[in-house]
C-alpha cells in the first residue's frame, strides 16, 4: 500500500505558493516584535491572536506562559502530535526590527532563528486548510519561551513536565537550514568562567596583579591540553571572550564562554570536573578570584537511525530532492527525546547571516521546507511513531 | 481658537481594530475600497507593503478590493517586485496617454483615480519601513463608520532611522513645524488642529477627490487640505493617530526643496482665495549653494508646477465612470 504522505508531498509546494502572502506576512509581523530571551510576552501575545483569528479549536497559555493552539483531530484515542518553535531570539530589543522583503528573500534580525519557524507555525491552520488535510491526532502548535542561552530550554521543559498523557511524536521547526534532519542531541554543558582580579586586591595593589585576560588565556591553553576521547565523541568549544577597559591598562576582569559537548553525559561531567580543576589550580597559583558557572545543560539522547520516524523523514526529503544532513542538535529536541518522545528538528529554508541583523531567508525554498514539515506530520499521524 | 474639531474628529487606530465589524459595515454600505501606492524607486519597501496589506486586508479580512501601484519611472526593480507579489502595476505615463506627461507624486495620485475602481481610495507612501495594516484600516475606519467624514489623514510620532541598527523615539516633521504650521497659523488658524498636514497617508471618497485639482508634485498634501476645507469645511476631515511611522531621513537641503514646493503651492492657493495680492509672478527655481573647492556654487532646482484639473472634468474619466 502507498504512503499518502509521500505520494502528495510534492504537490504541496504549489499550494504553499498560493498563500505566500499569508506566510510571509506572519514571518514578518512576528519577526518585527523584539523577543530576546525572557522578554517574549509580546510575541507570545501575537502568536495567540493569530491562532485565535484562524479559529483553531483551542487557544491557551500553559502555566509557564507558553502560547499553545490546538487543532482537534478526529480520534480521541490517538495521542497528540506536537509542532514546536522557540519564540525567543538572540537579538537585543534596541535593534531596529523592521524587516524587508525583496524579490526572493526576506531580511531581518532573527529571521532565520526563529521568526521563520514561528511564522510558519502560526500559518499552519491556514496551510492545513488550504491543503484540505485533517488528522487523527490533535495537532499542538506550541511556541515555547525561555529557550536560548540562560533560558536553558525552560519553556519546553515546563510544557512537557506539565503535559498530561502520552505524546505521539513531535517536530521542532527551525528557520534554517533546509535539509537538516536532527534526531539526536548531545550532552551539553554551557559554562561562563569569570576572572576578577579587582576583588582580590583593592587600590593600587591590583596594578601588580596578573592580567585577567592572560589568566583566561592560560585556562584556554590548559583546556586545549585535555586529552579528549574519539569514542564517546567529545569536544570543548571556546565560543566567547571579553574583558578589560582600555589598551594601556591590564585587564582587571575577563569572561570566557565555553561549551562542553559529547555523545555521553558521563563524559560531559568528567570534562566539566577537569575544567573546574584547571580553574581551581590557576586560582590558587595566581591568587585571583575565578568562578565557573553553568549557564545551561542538556542530556544526550537519540532516536535510532532506523527509527521509522527518521526513515520517513529521509524518504520525504528525498522525494522533495533534499539531501538530509544529520548533526546533533541541542535545542528543544533534546528535551523531547529525553522524555522518550519520538522527535526530529527540521529546517525550513536556506539563508545567510544566521545571527546577524541582516539575516536572510530565501522565499522559494521556504515552500519546499513547509511541504516537508506537513509531510512529516502526516507520517506521524499515519503511525510511523507507533511502530516501535 | 477652540479645539472642538480636534476633540471630535481625532481618532486612534485602535478605535478601528475590530476588522470584522469594519468589513461588515463596508458590505452593508456596499462600498468598494482601493489602495494606491505611488512609487519611484521603492524596491526596498514596496514588497512588504503589498504582502502585509494583501494578507491582512484582502485574504484575512476582505476590506480592500484592490492594490494598485502607480509608478513614475523607477529605474530599480520596483515594478517587477510589486507585480510578483500580486499588485496591479501601472506606469503613470501609460495612463491617459493622450494627455501631457508629468512626473510627480501628485500626478500619480491623480491618475490613480482613473485606474482604481473603489468608492474609497487609500493613498499610502511606498517607503514606510514599519508598514502595518493599521495604516490602511485606520484611515478607512472613519470613512466607513461615519456618515459625515469624507477624508481622513494620518498623524504619528515619526522616529527617523538614524542608522541601520537604532531608532530614536521622537523627531521628524521638520517641514511641518517650520513651514506649514506657521503658514496655517497666519492664514487658517483652524487648520493647525490637523497635526501632520504633510503626512503622505490619507484616504477619502472618490466623490471628493474627483472634484479637486491635484498639483503634480510635492504640494499635493497641502493643496488637498486647503481645497477640501474650502469646498466642504473642516467637519468632513478626520485625523487618525497611527502611532509610529519609520521613514527614510532626508538631509536639510532636500527638505528645503520640499518646503519650496509646498510654499509655492500654498501661495498659489491663497492667491486664488483672494487672501493675497501678488505684485509679480513668483519665481520657479529653488537656489541652494554648495562650497566647491574655494568658491560657492549655486545648485538650481526647477520644479514642474501646475495643477491637474479635477479629474471629473476629463472626458475619458467621465466616460469610464459613466458620469453625465
Amino acid at each position: 500500500m502507498g504512503k499518502p504522505f509521500l505520494e502528495n508531498v510534492t504537490s504541496y509546494i504549489d499550494a504553499m505558493k498560493s498563500i505566500q502572502e499569508t506566510i510571509l506576512a506572519n514571518i514578518v509581523l512576528v519577526g518585527q516584535i523584539p523577543a530576546p530571551t525572557f522578554h517574549e510576552s509580546q510575541r507570545a501575545k501575537m502568536f495567540m491572536e493569530r491562532l485565535a483569528e484562524a479559529q483553531v479549536d483551542e487557544c491557551t497559555v500553559d502555566d509557564f506562559q507558553n502560547p499553545i493552539g490546538i487543532i482537534r483531530g478526529s480520534s480521541r484515542q490517538k495521542p497528540p502530535i506536537f509542532m514546536v518553535a522557540h519564540l525567543d531570539t538572540f537579538i537585543d530589543k534596541e535593534v531596529d526590527h523592521n524587516f524587508t522583503i525583496k524579490k526572493n528573500a526576506v531580511f531581518g534580525p532573527g529571521a532565520l532563528d526563529n521568526s521563520a519557524g514561528v511564522g510558519v507555525l502560526i500559518s499552519m491552520p491556514e496551510i492545513l486548510q488550504r491543503l484540505g488535510l485533517e488528522f487523527e491526532s490533535d495537532i499542538i502548535l506550541a511556541g515555547v519561551i525561555h529557550s536560548l542561552g540562560q533560558g536553558n530550554l525552560k519553556g519546553i521543559r515546563q510544557l512537557l513536565d506539565n503535559w498530561e498523557g502520552p505524546i505521539r511524536g513531535a517536530v521542532c521547526v527551525e528557520g534554517g537550514e533546509l535539509g537538516r534532519l536532527n534526531y539526536y542531541s548531545e550532552g551539553i554543558r554551557r559554562c561562563d568562567i569569570e576572572c576578577d582580579i579587582s576583588k582580590s586586591a583593592g587600590g593600587w595593589e591590583q596594578r601588580f596583579k596578573p592580567n585577567a585576560i592572560l589568566i583566561l588565556n592560560e585556562v584556554i591553553n590548559r583546556v586545549l591540553r585535555l586529552r579528549l576521547p574519539q569514542r564517546p565523541r567529545a569536544r570543548v568549544i571556546v565560543g566567547k571572550i571579553s574583558g578589560g577597559f582600555k589598551h594601556g591598562i591590564i585587564a582587571y576582569d575577563a569572561r570566557l564562554g565555553l561549551e562542553i559537548q559529547s555523545d555521553s553525559d558521563k563524559m560531559v561531567n568528567e570534562i566539566y570536573r577537569d575544567i573546574n580543576d584547571i580553574v581551581d589550580g590557576l586560582k590558587h597559583e595566581y591568587q585571583v578570584n575565578m568562578t565557573v558557572k553553568t549557564i545551561s545543560s542538556t542530556n544526550a539522547s537519540t532516536l535510532e537511525f532506523n527509527h521509522p520516524l527518521v526513515k520517513a523523514c529521509v524518504a520525504i526529503m528525498k522525494k522533495l530532492d533534499l539531501n538530509p544532513i544529520s548533526e546533533p542538535s541541542g535545542s528543544e529536541l533534546s528535551i523531547l527525546l529525553s522524555k522518550k518522545i519520538p522527535a526530529v528538528t527540521l529546517g525550513l529554508t536556506h539563508g545567510e547571516n544566521y545571527h546577524l541583523n541582516n539575516a536572510k531567508i530565501e522565499i522559494n525554498s521556504l515552500f519546499k521546507g513547509i511541504a516537508q514539515i506537513v509531510g512529516v506530520i502526516q507520517a506521524i499521524d499515519s503511525g510511523v511513531c507507533d511502530e516501535k | 481658537m477652540k479645539n472642538k474639531w480636534l476633540r471630535k474628529n481625532t481618532f486612534h487606530y485602535s478605535d478601528f481594530r475590530d476588522l470584522k465589524h469594519l468589513v461588515a459595515e463596508k458590505e452593508k454600505k456596499n462600498l468598494t475600497i482601493s489602495l494606491c501606492l505611488p512609487t519611484l524607486n521603492e524596491e526596498k519597501t514596496i514588497a512588504k507593503e503589498i504582502v502585509i496589506m494583501k494578507s491582512e486586508l484582502i485574504t484575512r479580512y476582505p476590506l480592500l478590493d484592490e492594490i494598485v501601484v502607480i509608478d513614475s519611472g523607477s529605474t530599480d526593480k520596483t515594478m517587477e517586485v510589486a507585480e510578483q507579489f500580486g499588485a496591479d502595476v501601472y506606469s503613470a505615463d501609460d495612463i491617459l496617454p493622450d494627455l501631457n506627461k508629468y512626473k510627480g507624486k501628485g500626478e500619480n495620485l491623480w491618475k490613480a483615480l482613473y485606474i482604481t475602481k473603489g468608492d474609497i481610495i487609500v493613498y499610502l507612501d511606498a517607503d514606510i519601513k514599519n508598514i502595518h495594516h493599521r495604516f490602511a484600516y485606520a484611515l478607512v475606519g472613519p470613512l466607513i463608520l461615519s456618515d459625515n467624514i469624507k477624508y481622513s489623514k494620518a498623524f504619528y510620532d515619526r522616529p527617523i532611522a538614524i542608522d541601520k541598527k537604532k531608532i530614536r523615539a521622537t523627531g521628524g516633521g521638520r517641514v511641518t513645524e517650520l513651514v506649514i504650521r506657521p503658514l496655517f497659523s497666519i492664514f487658517f488658524p483652524e487648520l493647525t488642529q490637523i497635526l501632520q498636514p504633510l503626512s503622505g497617508e490619507y484616504a477619502g471618497f472618490r466623490e471628493i477627490f474627483e472634484k479637486i485639482p491635484f498639483p503634480i508634485g510635492y504640494g499635493i498634501e497641502t493643496s488637498m487640505i486647503l481645497d477640501i476645507y474650502e469646498k466642504w469645511g473642516l467637519d468632513v476631515i478626520a485625523q487618525v493617530d497611527l502611532e509610529k511611522r519609520v521613514h527614510r531621513n532626508q538631509d536639510t537641503k532636500a527638505l528645503g526643496r520640499m518646503a519650496f514646493v509646498i510654499m509655492k503651492t500654498f501661495l498659489d492657493r491663497i492667491e486664488k482665495l483672494g487672501l493675497i495680492d501678488k505684485k509679480h509672478e513668483l519665481f520657479n527655481e529653488m537656489i541652494q549653494f554648495s562650497l566647491v573647492e574655494d568658491s560657492y556654487e549655486p545648485d538650481i532646482y526647477s520644479f514642474g508646477t501646475g495643477d491637474r484639473p479635477p479629474i471629473i472634468e476629463i472626458e475619458d474619466y467621465r466616460r469610464k465612470f459613466n458620469i453625465k
